[in-house]
């Protein structure tokens, strides 16, 4: 048998000297060019690290192209970072620029520091899960590509994480980003009856549902859906493989905006519904693009210095932030479920839009 | 649906090789199927005590048991539940148990 229980190896063994030898000892960094981090050392000894952008989904091939390209400028160190991008880490400085060129040409943008927009965290979409109601890695190319600009340069208030997941699982950081995009089904699932006796368990299926819209019968070994009671977010699915939920016609995708992890400045939020709906268009998903790319605008030309999309919507106000996005505001923004009276104003202090 | 011949007789299986009709399980099933779970030879009385109650739970609630549930009311532990089931208790012992498959996050 093979050995088991063995942990991942030590990243003590992979680190590139530079960073052994100053390993809990650096002294300060500076952004030198968009994408181009300096580390010094107490030591006096300088680390530079070149950030690239990746999709995240990438074949052997690619990864053994990046093999090459830290084997060439790096002596075979490189890592990845907590969004999926691709940092080359140099001891000689005088190998950025040569590394930044050969880059380019293999078109690698290279860029994600600073006041950028870095890559988008996101999930498994179409290409492998069961419970998605939209795709993960089609609509992040889409919106990439239209916002490449900002991947590459510093120029926003301040850095604007965008995160996708595709259904309200919400794997990863959708629930705690400046933008997020998410999957959201609108048709109640379609029970078939036949399969679940012997493919679900009925108590556990009744209890996965947030709403208690579900009933489950024990001695007719079935479960029924109250449709009133539904909001459609598919967690019977995820325990039932006989309650299908996902519809090609009304899934689609919200907009959530407003949430950070940070505790600078202000303490950490979660992000806030902004449109309840949009269309799943592919392969290039234009209304999402468009909302996402309006929505970095307005904040970019409104917000002040150092104010994350979050702190800047609740200093103008909810009101000002729908008015100035042209967003509409409906009566799917007001929260109802169990904690939704926090969330209602309760102060006569509000602008008049 | 594929489909799976053990000790002579046809089954329904999804793709992961679990019983799609609950009520045609039996006994040689579970033997039968034992070694595409990682246990050789014929099945242990330790391996019947979990199998058995795995089913009477089942039918008495609906659901599988939680796992410490398991270890509590049949005095195994984990270690011992893995050295029965090396696939696991979920993916091994329910599914020679005739139990529908695991489901969420596996
Ligand atoms: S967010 Fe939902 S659909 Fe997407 S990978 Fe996670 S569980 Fe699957
Ligand atoms: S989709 Fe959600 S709300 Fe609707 S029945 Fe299933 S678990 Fe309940």
């Amino acid at each position: 048998m093979a050995k088991t229980d063995i942990g991942p190896p030590d990243y003590k063994t992979m680190l590139p000297p530079v960073i052994s030898r100053n390993y809990g000892k650096w002294l300060y960094h500076e952004i030198l060019k968009p994408g181009v981090l300096m580390h010094i050392a107490e030591s006096g000894e300088a680390l530079y690290t070149v950030r690239a952008g990746s999709p995240r989904l990438i074949s052997t091939d690619h990864i053994r192209e990046i093999c090459d390209l830290a084997e060439k400028y790096c002596d075979g160190y490189l890592r990845f970072t907590s969004r999926h991008n691709i940092e080359f880490l140099l001891d000689d400085k005088n190998k950025v620029d040569p590394l930044i060129a050969e880059l380019t040409s293999l078109n690698y943008p290279v860029g994600g520091t600073g006041h950028a927009i870095s890559n988008i965290v996101h999930t498994q979409g179409w290409v492998h899960c069961h419970t998605p109601a939209t795709d993960a890695s089609g609509p992040v190319k889409a919106l990439m590509d239209e916002i490449y600009d900002y991947f590459v340069t510093m120029k926003l208030p301040n850095h604007v994480r965008i995160a996708l997941a595709c259904c309200l699982n919400m794997c990863g950081a959708v629930h705690c980003s400046d933008i997020a995009i998410l999957g959201i089904h609108r048709t109640v699932p379609k029970t078939d009856n036949t399969r679940v006796p012997n493919v679900c368990e009925i108590p556990s299926t009744v209890a996965s549902c947030p709403t208690g819209a579900i009933r489950g019968d024990m001695k007719a070994k079935t479960v029924t859906v109250n449709d009133e009671k539904c909001m459609y977010c598919g967690n019977c699915y995820t325990v039932c493989p006989a309650m299908p939920i996902a519809d090609p016609d009304n899934d689609g995708i919200s907009i959530w905006v407003g949430g950070k992890v940070s505790n600078a400045r202000s303490a950490p939020k979660f992000s806030k519904l902004a449109i309840p709906f949009l269309p799943n268009n592919p392969p290039r998903w234009p209304e999402v693009v468009e909302a996402v790319k309006n929505i970095i605008e307005v904040y970019a030309s409104h917000a002040r210095k150092h104010e994350r999309v979050g702190e800047w919507i609740e200093r103008v106000g909810w009101e000002r932030f729908f008015t100035l996005t042209g967003i509409p505001f409906t009566d799917k923004h007001i929260d109802d479920y169990d904690m939704a009276t926090e969330t209602f104003r309760t102060s006569t202090q509000f602008k008049w839009g | 649906m594929p489909q799976i011949e053990l000790a002579g007789k046809i089954y329904e299986v999804d793709e992961d090789g679990f019983l799609q009709e609950l009520d045609k399980w039996n006994e040689e099933f579970a033997q039968a199927y034992a070694k595409t779970e990682d246990i050789e030879g014929p099945l242990t009385e330790e391996h019947w005590k979990i199998i058995n109650y795995l089913r009477d739970y089942f039918k008495q609630f609906g659901i599988a048991p939680m796992v410490r549930k398991v270890c509590k009311d049949n005095g195994v532990d984990m270690k011992k539940l893995y050295e029965l089931f090396p696939t696991g208790p979920a993916k091994g012992g329910c599914k020679l148990a005739g139990l529908s498959k695991p489901t969420g996050c596996v």
